[in-house]
């Protein structure tokens, strides 16, 4: 465990990074520090490997005052991931992941053994072993990063913004690939990221930051989502957070009608490829070109991918789909809703709610940020 | 007697094919006093540079200084030292090195300083000591700064390694003051274009190495992202 004892720093002109932090990092769980740039979090997380001294309190790492370590050796310990990387470019990928095997004195051979199984793990193909830094893409070299502050296996992992510089695309890939070492690996992190969405993503613990490092929330993302702690809190999470909550919840809960029952609604019906994939809608009453078939996978995905799926379809139906993207059935706009409403405590809403939930009235009201901080 | 007849005077002579006066008994020496003079000036000024820029202390010191050394006089140079130290090697290879030096410090201190600064925040982060960033990190991400730096020294070496004639050293000098004393303005031209000839060749051998001898990854430099 990671515990921020009272932990300070100010800078010699007399400004004030972080002011006092009490924080605790549990073992084996994802921490996330969040918040705008200058609230000092990245000045904590530096502080755990001294990079940053504090200048008031204590770091304590299993209950011993990193000050009191040797740097280097600490640093050996502990894994350390960069926005940009920060591969070393004259050496080849295998042998930058092998870094801190190599500073350990281990002898090259198994180094490099232990590195090209990183390699697979963070899902690079072997043969990029052999290339230079700059032969990669800016995700690729964000995954050598990943399998570098590995190599030793650390019990801590601290990574600094380490998907801000990529595109959103490669940066949710590379955010999924982080939550799945996690599952195997267990390790104890201690993430920095302005972006609110990623720490919800990845987080079990997340906590968003004021200025000089004042806690404004500690919390679980859904606790965070649901019950943001101040209006503060409320407005860093965004408008749409009701919304962004459903990506924490699956979309197993969605009652899905088998294929097997049928595939008509009114005059739309769902046309199957030889395969049982999902070709289109048509609309049976007109004469229309086919249009795209909206679908999510509820063994891996969200609420919020299943909702999307039904708003999106010119049905209103969802299409459920299994890894290989075969039709396993159909869920209506009505049965998302129901499972929208089933994870929500139970609230004093006005009778048949959940059937004429499509009023336009809805939003109005939930999604006002004021009116929901001004219940509390 | 135009400079084409003098150049096939100074090479058809039998002095310049053998015997100590030779074309490549001179090469020979002059190449040999201006890796001396490199050599030491490497000693000097590329640990030096290394740390200065590694550690940013002194850097204005540096920038200030290397550009006023190089209005020194090397003829003067020359003479100072002659007089501190006596005729010989010495005399020469104190003001070569003067000369040779300042390039090369440059070229340390800024190669260094031109470490991307997230390498070496890695580098530190995963716990190299400073002696290894610097070795391990800093020093091969300046090697194309260094080369350059050693071959602008070299070149400016080359041209002014001639002034050992004028204490009585060998090298192509010989042929330009020999040639002046004596009148043998063949001799005189054909020295110097051997010079400009050899300053050119050291031009090239150094462009060859920095497309061919750096490390890949730092001779492809960081691309955009």
């Amino acid at each position: 465990m990671i515990r921020f004892d009272g932990a300070g720093k100010r800078h010699p002109d007399g400004t004030i990074a972080v002011g006092s932090l009490d924080l605790d990092v549990p073992t084996g769980r994802i921490t996330v520090l969040v918040g705008p740039s200058g609230c000092g979090k990245t000045t904590l997380l530096r502080m755990v490997n001294r990079m940053v001294e504090p200048t008031s309190g204590r770091v304590l790492l299993d209950g011993t005052d990193v000050a009191e370590l040797d740097a280097a050796k600490l640093r050996r310990g502990i894994g350390y991931v960069i926005q940009q990387a920060g591969l070393f470019p004259h050496r080849r990928v295998i042998d930058n992941i092998a870094t801190v095997p190599y500073l350990l004195g281990q002898d090259r051979k198994k180094a490099r053994a232990r590195a090209a199984e990183l390699l697979e793990l963070v899902g690079l193909a072997p043969e990029t072993a052999r290339r230079y830094p700059f032969q990669l893409s800016g995700g690729q070299q964000q995954r050598v990063g990943v399998a570098r502050a590995l190599a030793a296996d650390p019990p801590v992992l601290l990574m600094d913004e380490p998907f801000s510089a990529v595109d959103p695309v490669v940066r949710a890939g590379l955010q999924d690939e982080l939550l799945r070492l996690q599952s195997e690996l267990n390790k104890t992190v201690l993430f920095v990221t302005h972006d609110i969405e990623e720490a919800v993503k990845l987080g079990d613990q997340v906590v968003v930051l004021h200025e000089q490092g004042r806690i404004a929330q500690l919390a679980d993302p859904h606790t965070l989502l649901t019950a943001p702690a101040d209006d503060g809190v409320a407005a860093f999470l965004g408008r749409d957070r009701g919304l962004r909550g459903l990506a924490l919840r699956p979309a197993s809960t969605v009652d899905v009608r088998p294929t097997a029952d049928g595939l008509r609604y009114g005059s739309w019906e769902l046309t199957l490829d030889d395969t049982g994939r999902p070709i289109g809608w048509i609309d049976r009453a007109a004469d229309a070109a086919l249009l795209p078939a909206a679908g999510y996978r509820p063994a891996t995905d969200t609420l919020r991918a299943a909702l999307d799926a039904a708003v999106l379809s010119p049905a209103g139906v969802a299409v459920a789909l299994d890894a290989e993207g075969r039709a396993l059935g159909t869920a209506t706009r009505e049965a998302v809703l129901a499972a929208l409403s089933a994870g929500l405590p139970a609230a004093p809403a006005p009778a048949g709610r959940t059937t004429t939930g499509r009023a336009e009235d809805a939003p109005a009201t939930d999604g006002d940020p004021d009116g929901a901080t001004g219940g509390r | 007697m135009n400079w084409l007849s003098w150049l096939s005077d100074f090479i058809g002579s039998p002095d310049r094919r053998s015997g100590p006066d030779s074309i490549l008994n001179r090469i020979a020496e002059h190449l040999a006093l201006s890796a001396e003079a490199l050599f030491y000036a490497s000693l000097l000024a590329i640990p030096l540079g290394l740390l200065i820029g590694y550690t940013g202390r002194g850097v204005t010191f540096v920038t200030a200084t290397a550009g006023a050394t190089r209005a020194l006089p090397t003829l003067g140079l020359v003479t100072l030292a002659v007089l501190l130290a006596g005729v010989g090697d010495t005399a020469v290879l104190l003001p070569l090195v003067a000369l040779a030096a300042p390039p090369l410090l440059v070229a340390a201190v800024e190669g260094v300083r031109d470490t991307d600064p997230d390498v070496r925040d890695a580098a530190r982060g995963v716990g190299m000591t400073h002696r290894q960033v610097l070795l391990g990190v800093c020093l091969p991400s300046a090697l194309p700064a260094l080369l350059a730096g050693l071959r602008t020294a070299t070149v400016q070496v080359i041209a002014t390694a001639t002034v050992a004639a004028y204490v009585g050293l060998g090298g192509l000098g010989r042929y330009v003051i020999d040639g002046l004393a004596t009148r043998d303005y063949a001799v005189t031209v054909g020295g110097a274009l051997l010079v400009v000839l050899l300053a050119v060749a050291a031009q090239l051998f150094f462009a060859l190495l920095a497309r061919y001898a750096l490390p890949p990854g730092i001779r492809a430099q960081r691309r955009p992202d």
